[in-house]
């Protein structure tokens, strides 16, 4: 390191702030601030104006975001709400029906046959 | 280049009677009652400041005028919202600041892919460069980009933690850290180059 360089390790070092100070040098030439006076003010005349067309313009994107989102949610909870009422239908298919009352109970015997077969059965 | 600019309102010069004696204050008063020479006088006052604090932010020349452009006009239009007891500097830097952070994001998005191997040297100055700047302008771009623009506002521009915190968005004390960081990166940075001088 030269002897001629100062380091200051906690605080500021005088040659890289010179350097940065050249790096970073504004224009000098009153031309030039006189020129961009003129560009700045040339700027807020010819940008377009922010009338309330403008600002509806500003909140169409958030405005479509959230009508998507809600068209994502109703389609999301109608799909939903479909897929819930075929499990129900589909279980209802699956499900045996009861046999109606007088399919489930021992059918009446009749008739001569009837009569001799409950003799035989009848415990003496 | 400025010979060919057109200014519809603005053309008229601000003449003496009309800015003689007059405040900060009262230029943002008669602004803010529709006078374009007030703001005009308010943008001549201002303009090499937020020129210096968007060049601060941004890594090229161009970038800065463009910011300080965008500035201004975010300025004018928030004009009403303003109360003029309020420094009208502070205030500005504020949104000059802003604008180049947002030019600096969208510059980020739109050249993903071929960032810049240097700081841009100044456009004027082509024949100063020298070892040290060279090396100066390759370093910085190993800083954040807040780092950057806290070390250059507070070693070249003057300005406190304090309003370099109000002017980034930062608290004071992520400004007194990032500068010691940006000071320490650019140490180590630029230790060979000292090494050999």
């Amino acid at each position: 390191m030269s002897d001629h360089l100062k380091l200051h390790t906690d605080g500021e070092d005088a040659e890289i702030t010179r350097g940065l100070r050249l790096l970073y040098a504004a224009p000098t030439d009153d031309g030039y601030w006189r020129s961009l006076e003129a560009r700045i003010l040339s700027r807020l005349t010819t940008a377009p104006s922010i009338a309330w067309w403008d600002e509806l313009d500003r909140w169409m994107r958030p405005a479509l975001a959230a009508a998507a989102v809600i068209v994502l949610a109703a389609g999301v909870a109608m799909f939903r709400a479909n897929q819930a009422e075929e499990i129900v239908t589909y279980e209802a298919m699956l499900t045996p029906t009861a046999l109606p009352v007088e399919t489930a109970v021992r059918p009446v015997l009749q008739g001569q046959r009837d009569a001799t077969f409950r003799y035989l059965m009848t415990p003496r | 280049m400025t010979a060919a600019i057109s200014l519809p309102q603005f053309q008229r010069p601000v003449r003496a009677d009309e800015t003689s004696g007059m405040s900060e204050r009262d230029y943002v008063i008669a602004a803010q009652k529709g006078s374009d020479s007030a703001f005009a006088a308010l943008v001549r006052l201002h303009e090499r400041r937020a020129y210096a604090v968007a060049r601060a932010i941004v890594l090229s020349h161009e970038d800065a005028e463009d910011a300080v452009q965008d500035g201004f006009l975010h300025a004018y239009r928030a004009l009403d919202r303003f109360r003029p007891d309020q420094p009208f500097g502070a205030w500005l830097n504020r949104i000059v600041a802003n604008a180049a952070l947002d030019l600096v994001r969208r510059r980020k998005v739109r050249d993903a892919d071929e960032l810049p191997e240097t700081v841009a040297l100044p456009f004027r100055d082509p024949g100063e460069s020298d070892e040290l700047r060279r090396r100066l302008g390759d370093a910085l771009t190993k800083l954040s980009d807040r780092q950057r623009a806290v070390i250059v506002l507070h070693d070249v521009e003057g300005y406190t933690h304090g309003e370099i915190g109000s002017m980034l968005g930062i608290p004071e004390g992520t400004a007194r850290s990032d500068l010691h960081h940006a000071r320490a990166a650019l140490r180590r940075l630029l230790k060979n180059l000292r090494s050999d001088s």
